[in-house]
């Protein structure tokens, strides 16, 4: 509130009509809709794809020639390689040489530099159509000229001059808010272990602060001291079956506007949550879900990793490439659990000559070997198997006996090498493997667990835990960089940008994200046991992106 | 390594502005530079676009001249740039197109898989002689650093353009952002060089 009423003056800088500066986001309405389909993908209010061209080189067009794709959705800019690509919301543009940001209350941003006049609305058409910067000098190479009539330059340059550089909700003066979200469907053990790690993140990083002394500063540098801010949990339990979550989130959130959303837990169904965040323009950053909903193609929920469809993906693999084609694909799931998601991207995936799959559905309680029993009734050794099993149904295989020479096990529900597998099953089980091996995680998971154990939190569940203490280290790095730019959307940017940097990375071999890619870790193994009982297990191959 | 080094395109810059690195991220794409190097690549298998395992060095040595750059698919600013260079350097190439190897390798393997390196592929309407690689982290990376364009991670990455008459001959290698035009005539004076 206080950058907007600095600013107020500064936003009419140029401006022909000189329209009220308060108005200036209101009055852009129906224009600036146009300006941020323009902005964000290339479109101009016909419809038309806009046509640009760099000097010497070849035209570009529609979403290829978007704003958005170098200067980014919060239009902070980004950085390439050498290449520096400045931030273009209103105030970096029409602030002049000299001012301060800081002092007008605009975020310090790594791209910015104020190293010209202020454009003004003349300047700045300049610069969009010929290439020409408010200094007279001509912009980078990579900047397209754009062939945009006066009216789509108007709404063009009104979206920009609106565009929000005041903190985002859920951030205050003296606090950063954050949400955690749980559906009811969530696993109860995990569901303690995950709190029990968020919980304690929250009071160590407050504690950290507080232990921090402001340093005596040399710099007028205020932004420096900014980012002391507290961060504080709220927890969303959601209730009730998923037709009602979205209304119980959106009521948290008018109660308790959160900034983000860090890690979280979900049981079969996520697609409420995840819809939810991309309607509030709400990063959700790394929830721990089996199944997640949602595609590259969405921005504000980025994840780990596809999880058990990401299984799905490397045993259709693994059996595209076998040179013995099973007679037949049976799967069996639960109904209601995440492995029916997994059975339908495997019973889709793509291949010429591809086994049918045929479907079990069990539905009696867990761990009924009767249900296994009928399931599996009419196997043959030449049939293919996968098992979309948790626990408790794996031990009661037991009393099943092996008819199919192959099979595959989610080791994303069984429990990875904890998968309790009856050594019957052993010699013929290919678990799906979709982290690192045991052997070559243990020093980067040692990290979280060794933290835990300092604060005597319970390992009740590994995996979920460590991806929770991960997913809270990496927002608060990404924030770090933020300095004080507390922007919804330049989050998600900066956590793009982030994760490659990242060496401590839990479960996973590497992480890594960009624009379109909303999964960090892409890939998996296909691991066997190596003895009749024990957690050993040993890779069938390379760690495959399917 | 290094025989000639030259800059060109200095007109539009000022002096000052060539040693200061303050004002890269308004001078330095106008810039482009040139130097003839000499690179041993190793053995290193990738993945082709059409799904087909191969060997780098083979692909390089297929007797055409070739032009190399890397790439990755989700990159918005930088790489779109290069491709649309490529693109537009084949069509004026019209039919001898195929007789010159375009190869564009993937900083991002994990993610530019075989099948979205033949969407991509299609959208800069790659012809006949234009081949994109993928393959493991690993061999992605040997690849880098065997011309020399390893930075890390993939957010670091510049724009390089490497370009050989033939096999046994030397590399030229173009650093910034070269156009359509100067890339045929680049390659026609290396074709014209001993």
């Amino acid at each position: 509130m206080l950058a907007a009423a600095v600013l107020a003056p500064l936003l009419s800088v140029g401006v022909g009509s000189a329209a009220p500066a308060g108005a200036a986001g209101a009055s852009a309405g129906a224009g600036a809709s146009a300006g941020e389909t323009l902005y964000r993908s290339g479109l101009l209010s016909s419809g038309e794809p806009v046509e640009a061209s760099r000097e010497a080189g070849a035209a570009l067009r529609g979403r290829d020639a978007a704003c958005a794709n170098c200067h980014r959705r919060s239009g902070l800019g980004s950085s390439e390689g050498r290449i520096t690509i400045p931030p273009i919301a209103g105030p970096y543009l029409f602030t002049p040489r000299g001012k301060s940001l800081e002092t007008l209350g605009v975020p310090y941003v790594d791209s910015a530099r104020i190293n010209h006049e202020a454009y003004t609305v003349e300047s700045l058409t300049r610069a969009i159509r010929e290439g020409t910067g408010a200094n007279g000098r001509a912009l980078n190479y990579l900047m397209p000229r754009y062939r945009l009539d006066d009216a789509a330059m108007q709404s063009l340059i009104a979206y920009l001059r609106a565009m929000d550089v005041t903190p985002s909700p859920g951030v205050t003066a003296t606090t950063l808010h954050f949400a955690t979200i749980i559906t009811p469907d969530a696993d109860a053990v995990k569901r303690r272990g995950v709190l029990a790690v968020i919980e304690q993140y929250f009071v160590d990083k407050n504690n950290a602060a507080a232990r921090t002394k402001a340093p005596t500063l040399y710099s007028s540098h205020a932004t420096m001291f900014r980012v002391a801010r507290r961060w504080q949990l709220h927890v969303w339990e959601l209730s009730g079956p998923p037709a009602g979550w979205n209304e119980q989130l959106r009521a948290r959130l008018a109660a308790e506007p959160v900034f983000a959303v860090i890690s979280g837990l979900g049981g079969s169904n996520w697609a409420p949550v995840q819809n939810f965040c991309e309607q509030q323009h709400l990063p959700c950053l790394f929830p721990n879900v089996e199944a997640p909903a949602g595609d590259d193609a969405d921005f504000y929920t980025v994840y780990f990793s596809r999880g058990v469809l990401l299984e799905a993906q490397l045993i259709a693999r693994e059996l595209a490439e076998s040179a013995d084609r099973p007679r037949r694909i049976v799967q069996v799931f639960r109904a209601g659990d995440v492995g029916e998601a997994a059975a339908r991207v495997l019973a889709s995936a793509p291949g010429d000559s591809a086994p049918p799959v045929v479907d079990r559905v069990l539905k009696k309680r867990r761990g009924s070997a009767a249900d296994l029993t009928a399931a599996l009734s009419d196997v043959r050794p030449t049939d293919a198997v996968v098992l979309w099993l948790r626990a408790d149904d794996l031990r009661a295989l037991d009393a099943v006996t092996p008819r199919a020479s192959r099979v595959w096990i989610s080791g994303a529900m069984g429990g990875l090498e904890q998968a309790p597998v009856p050594p019957a099953w052993r010699t013929s089980v290919h678990l799906a493997y979709p982290v690192d091996l045991p052997g070559q995680r243990v020093v980067r998971v040692d990290y979280a667990l060794s933290w835990f154990r300092l604060r005597r939190i319970p390992v009740l569940a590994e995996q979920v835990q460590a991806d929770t203490y991960l997913a809270c280290g990496l927002v608060s790095e990404t924030l770090n960089h933020m300095v004080d730019a507390f922007i919804r959307d330049y989050l998600i940017e900066r956590i793009e940008m982030a994760l490659d940097h990242r060496v401590m990375t839990g479960y996973y071999p590497r992480l890594s994200l960009a624009p379109g890619q909303r999964f960090a870790s892409k890939g998996g193994y296909i691991v066997r046991f190596t003895d009749a009982q024990g957690a050993r297990v040993a890779p069938l191959g390379e760690w495959t992106t399917p | 390594m290094t025989a000639t080094r030259s800059t060109r395109r200095l007109a539009t810059l000022g002096a000052a502005a060539l040693a200061g690195a303050a004002a890269l991220s308004v001078a330095w794409a106008s810039v482009i530079s040139r130097a003839t190097v000499t690179y041993q690549v190793p053995e290193i298998r990738l993945v082709r676009q059409d799904g087909r395992a191969v060997s780098l060095p083979h692909e390089l040595d297929d007797g055409r001249p070739v032009l190399l750059n890397f790439i990755f698919t989700t990159c918005s600013s930088i790489c779109p740039l290069a491709s649309r260079t490529f693109e537009e350097f084949q069509s004026k190439l019209g039919p001898d197109a195929a007789r010159v190897h375009l190869m564009s390798i993937s900083i991002d393997p994990e993610q530019d898989t075989p099948a979205r390196l033949s969407e991509y592929a299609q959208k800069f309407h790659a012809g006949a002689g234009w081949q994109y690689y993928t393959g493991t982290v690993d061999a992605s990376i040997a690849a880098q650093r065997a011309f020399d364009v390893y930075r890390g991670e993939k957010m670091s990455h510049t724009a390089v353009t490497l370009m050989r008459a033939a096999p046994g001959k030397r590399w030229l290698r173009i650093e910034g952002f070269v156009t359509p035009d100067e890339l045929v005539g680049e390659l026609r004076k290396l074709l014209e060089s001993p």
